[in-house]
């Protein structure tokens, strides 16, 4: 008996619900544990031995970092990354609020045009890329073909490498835009309609409209878009299958961004150490990027700025 | 309710009590496998050569020719050889198809080899075969082989699949690179078989007669990788050029040869007669370029042949070998892929006597294997010479364009090279600096073999061909 009083005692009602959540969250911590965060320590530990693909394991210690940093090839798609980045990123915030602020007006058909837009990202990849690879290309293409009809000759997209990556990140924008503009418009459904009306009885032009109210307002949801396009621009989840299949990094390796020249490194010459080597310092470049941007925004919180 | 719990509880119990633990036991002991779980799986890569059983009755066979596939008779002659085997032998082989571009550009072979799960038998081109070689997977197919029939075999086909006199693949095919044209566009630009050009000049300057409207006048591989090395090599081997130096030891990369050969594609694409793109898989695609009327001149291998009797069967083509420049010497790049077995499976020694017992005894089944193969299946040079007699005398080089191939472009051929990736990357990144971006074909060329010589100082591995 005194054993079941102790036990009734610490099974207090908090405790249960304490126990009940764990229970609940264990079976995807579980899951995280084996796919995500035990395959990075061992991503980690892989940049530190030299891997022959079939069993062979030696450590080396820095010598894949050092080689990192004197290799051209991964600092020539660095480069590439970056520019990626920084045209991949505003372009998808531009797009995407544009978007969003276009079919939030009471059009005719405004699910249609929503779904429109929003369709591209429900295909696969891997097909939007072939068709893109036919509409960009020489002569043939439909692309070429329309520009050519007003006047422009037509490039070949895909096959310069003073085009290629432009056309990559087209696409790119193309295929996320619509996610993006769901996100957008689900902030600025959530900026109250009084203010606009206030504005407006005070005279506030539109443009002042969107300075004043809906970009200030925006603000956590733009950190949000910001941060996962950023994410997702320098680890290339996009990318990579647009570029795998268009473009295989060339032509030149002008769309060779760091996550393919990864992926050459560990599929095509067996280097897993150097690729895992190189993978680690891209997700520090990560890490160092969200922490900046959490600090400017101390922490996403914006109603404390 | 209160009886409904107490049911509940009695049926626990008594599930307990038929399970012969207590649900503290059973929840521990739960705990305690899936910690061995996650831990085992942390330290799973370092053990996994030990994991695989000592033998099998069943040894597993990739490659690329699936069934529906582009050729049926491809995946049948597969399937055919198979079923000769498993009827005759009692260690089973079972074939597995992995996609085209998954096998070749993809990781499937690279990281079934990286988790201790390679095929026991599986086929590689000679570009592939460094790689696997140097890991240590590959058997020796000697000990099984007869003196006659490795003296069956051609040897600038064989050179480039065997280290220190020991044969570890078996071809299958030999397949020469070549050009084709397409007579149609030949006829409108006045043109006939009597005006296939023989030097690159006389190439470029046809091209130009060729290129009209959506036509480009010839065609060239554009995408990087190793594909487009192959096809190129050829060009520069005509002007004595070369990759890597006979001691394999310094590269042979900056020569007049590499350079002339950097310059003539890249004339191709400043003077607009050849893409930049294609259409289909790639350049070694005749169907969707040719064909299609894309290009009216394409350097494909002889592959192309059965390509267009099985899906292009009204075209109208010419075959010419690959022109030359001033001073050149003939040459092509002989293809093609082979039977490997896995020295780290299971049961390598029944997987290297199905290399042999498919491909390579004096058996006459194992002849007409290769006959079937190259004549019928596809449209390839065989890699054996009493195959190749047979092939003959069965009319399967009676058409010009076999006859092309096997009289003229095959003798000239020298094996596909087997090169480290990280040298047939800097070719490409030269062929792709040059042809494409404009480079100087020069400047290229010394950045290209400065590249491969930092390679070759730390390389230890078979010899580079």
């Amino acid at each position: 008996m005194p054993v079941q009083k102790k036990h009734g005692l610490f099974w207090t009602r908090s405790r249960k619900e304490a126990l009940a959540a764990w229970l609940f969250i264990l079976p995807d911590t579980i899951g995280l544990l084996i796919f995500v965060a035990i395959p990075m320590v061992l991503a980690l530990s892989l940049g530190f031995f030299s891997v022959d693909g079939f069993g062979g394991y030696k450590f080396i210690g820095l010598a894949n970092y050092y080689r990192m940093f004197r290799d051209p090839l991964f600092l020539g798609s660095l480069w590439v990354t970056i520019v990626y980045v920084l045209c991949l990123v505003p372009g998808l915030y531009v797009s995407g609020l544009g978007l969003a602020l276009l079919v939030r007006q009471r059009i005719p058909l405004i699910g249609v045009w929503r779904s429109l837009f929003f369709m591209p990202y429900v295909v696969s990849l891997v097909v939007i890329a072939l068709v893109w690879k036919v509409l960009l290309i020489d002569k043939i293409g439909f692309v070429n073909r329309v520009l050519e009809m007003i006047g422009i000759p037509g490039q070949a997209w895909l096959g310069d490498p003073r085009f290629a990556l432009a056309a990559v990140l087209v696409i790119t924008i193309w295929f996320l835009m619509g996610y993006y503009m769901v996100i957008f418009l689900s902030g600025l459904q959530e900026i109250p309609r009084e203010y606009y009306e206030a504005a407006q009885i005070d005279g506030a032009k539109s443009w002042t409209m969107f300075t004043r109210i809906t970009l200030p307002l925006l603000r956590p949801t733009s950190f949000f878009v910001l941060l996962v396009s950023t994410v997702s621009a320098v680890s290339g989840s996009q990318a990579f299958d647009i570029i795998y299949v268009m473009t295989n990094g060339g032509p030149a390796n002008s769309t060779s961004l760091a996550v393919f020249y990864i992926y050459e490194q560990a599929f095509k010459f067996n280097n897993y150490g150097y690729a895992a080597a190189m993978a680690s310092f891209l997700v520090v470049i990560l890490l160092v990027l969200t922490l900046i941007m959490f600090a400017a925004t101390r922490g996403g919180r914006f109603h404390l700025t | 309710m209160a009886e409904t719990k107490l049911e509940n509880n009695s049926s626990d119990q008594l599930a307990d009590v038929a399970a012969g633990v207590t649900r503290r036991e059973l929840l521990k002991t739960g705990g305690k496998i899936a910690a061995a779980a996650a831990v085992s799986s942390v330290f799973a890569p370092f053990f996994i050569h030990t994991a695989r059983a000592a033998a099998t009755k069943t040894l597993s066979f990739w490659q690329f020719y699936a069934p529906r596939g582009g050729v049926a008779s491809q995946s049948k002659w597969f399937e055919d050889c198979v079923a000769g085997w498993n009827a005759t032998h009692d260690v089973k082989v079972e074939l597995q198809y992995v996609p085209n571009n998954d096998y070749m550009n993809g990781s499937k072979l690279q990281t079934a080899f990286a988790s201790g799960h390679g095929p026991d038998i599986f086929i590689i081109s000679p570009g592939d075969f460094l790689r696997y070689a140097n890991g240590g997977v590959l058997t020796d197919l000697t000990p099984y082989m007869d003196e006659e029939a490795k003296k069956d075999f051609f040897p600038n086909v064989m050179r480039t699949r065997e280290v220190e006199g020991k044969i570890y693949g078996l071809p299958m095919e030999v397949e020469p690179m070549g050009m084709f044209y397409s007579v149609k566009a030949f006829e409108e630009a006045g043109l006939s078989e009597k005006d296939v050009p023989k030097t690159w000049d006389e190439l470029l300057e046809l091209a130009h007669k060729l290129t009209k409207g959506n036509r480009f006048g010839c065609l060239f591989e554009t995408t990087p990788g190793y594909y487009q090395t192959f096809t190129w090599y050829p060009f520069m081997w005509q002007g004595g050029g070369d990759i890597v130096a006979p001691d394999g030891k310094k590269s042979a990369f900056n020569s007049p040869g590499t350079v002339q050969a950097l310059k003539f594609w890249q004339d191709s694409i400043k003077q607009n007669v050849a893409s930049r793109n294609f259409l289909g898989g790639g350049v070694w695609d005749v169907v969707a370029n040719l064909a299609a009327g894309y290009c009216a001149i394409q350097n494909v291998g002889i592959w192309g042949i059965s390509a267009l009797r099985e899906n292009a069967k009204d075209f109208q083509y010419g075959v010419f070998p690959l022109p030359l420049p001033p001073g050149g010497q003939p040459s092509s790049d002989l293809g093609g892929w082979a039977f490997v077995a896995n020295a780290k499976g299971p049961n390598p020694e029944e997987a290297a006597k199905f290399c042999v017992w498919a491909l390579g005894s004096m058996q006459q089944d194992s002849i007409q294997r290769v006959v079937d193969w190259c004549i019928k299946a596809k449209s390839d040079v065989s890699p054996r010479k009493s195959a190749l007699d047979k092939a003959t005398a069965a009319g399967g080089y009676d058409s010009a364009a076999m006859k092309m191939f096997k009289d003229v472009i095959f003798p000239t051929g020298r094996g596909e090279p087997r090169l480290a990736p990280e040298v047939y990357k800097a070719v490409s990144d030269s062929i792709q600096a040059s042809q494409l971006n404009g480079a100087d074909p020069k400047q290229t060329a010394e950045q290209g073999a400065q590249l491969i010589d930092s390679f070759l100082a730390g390389y230890s591995g078979a010899p580079m061909l």
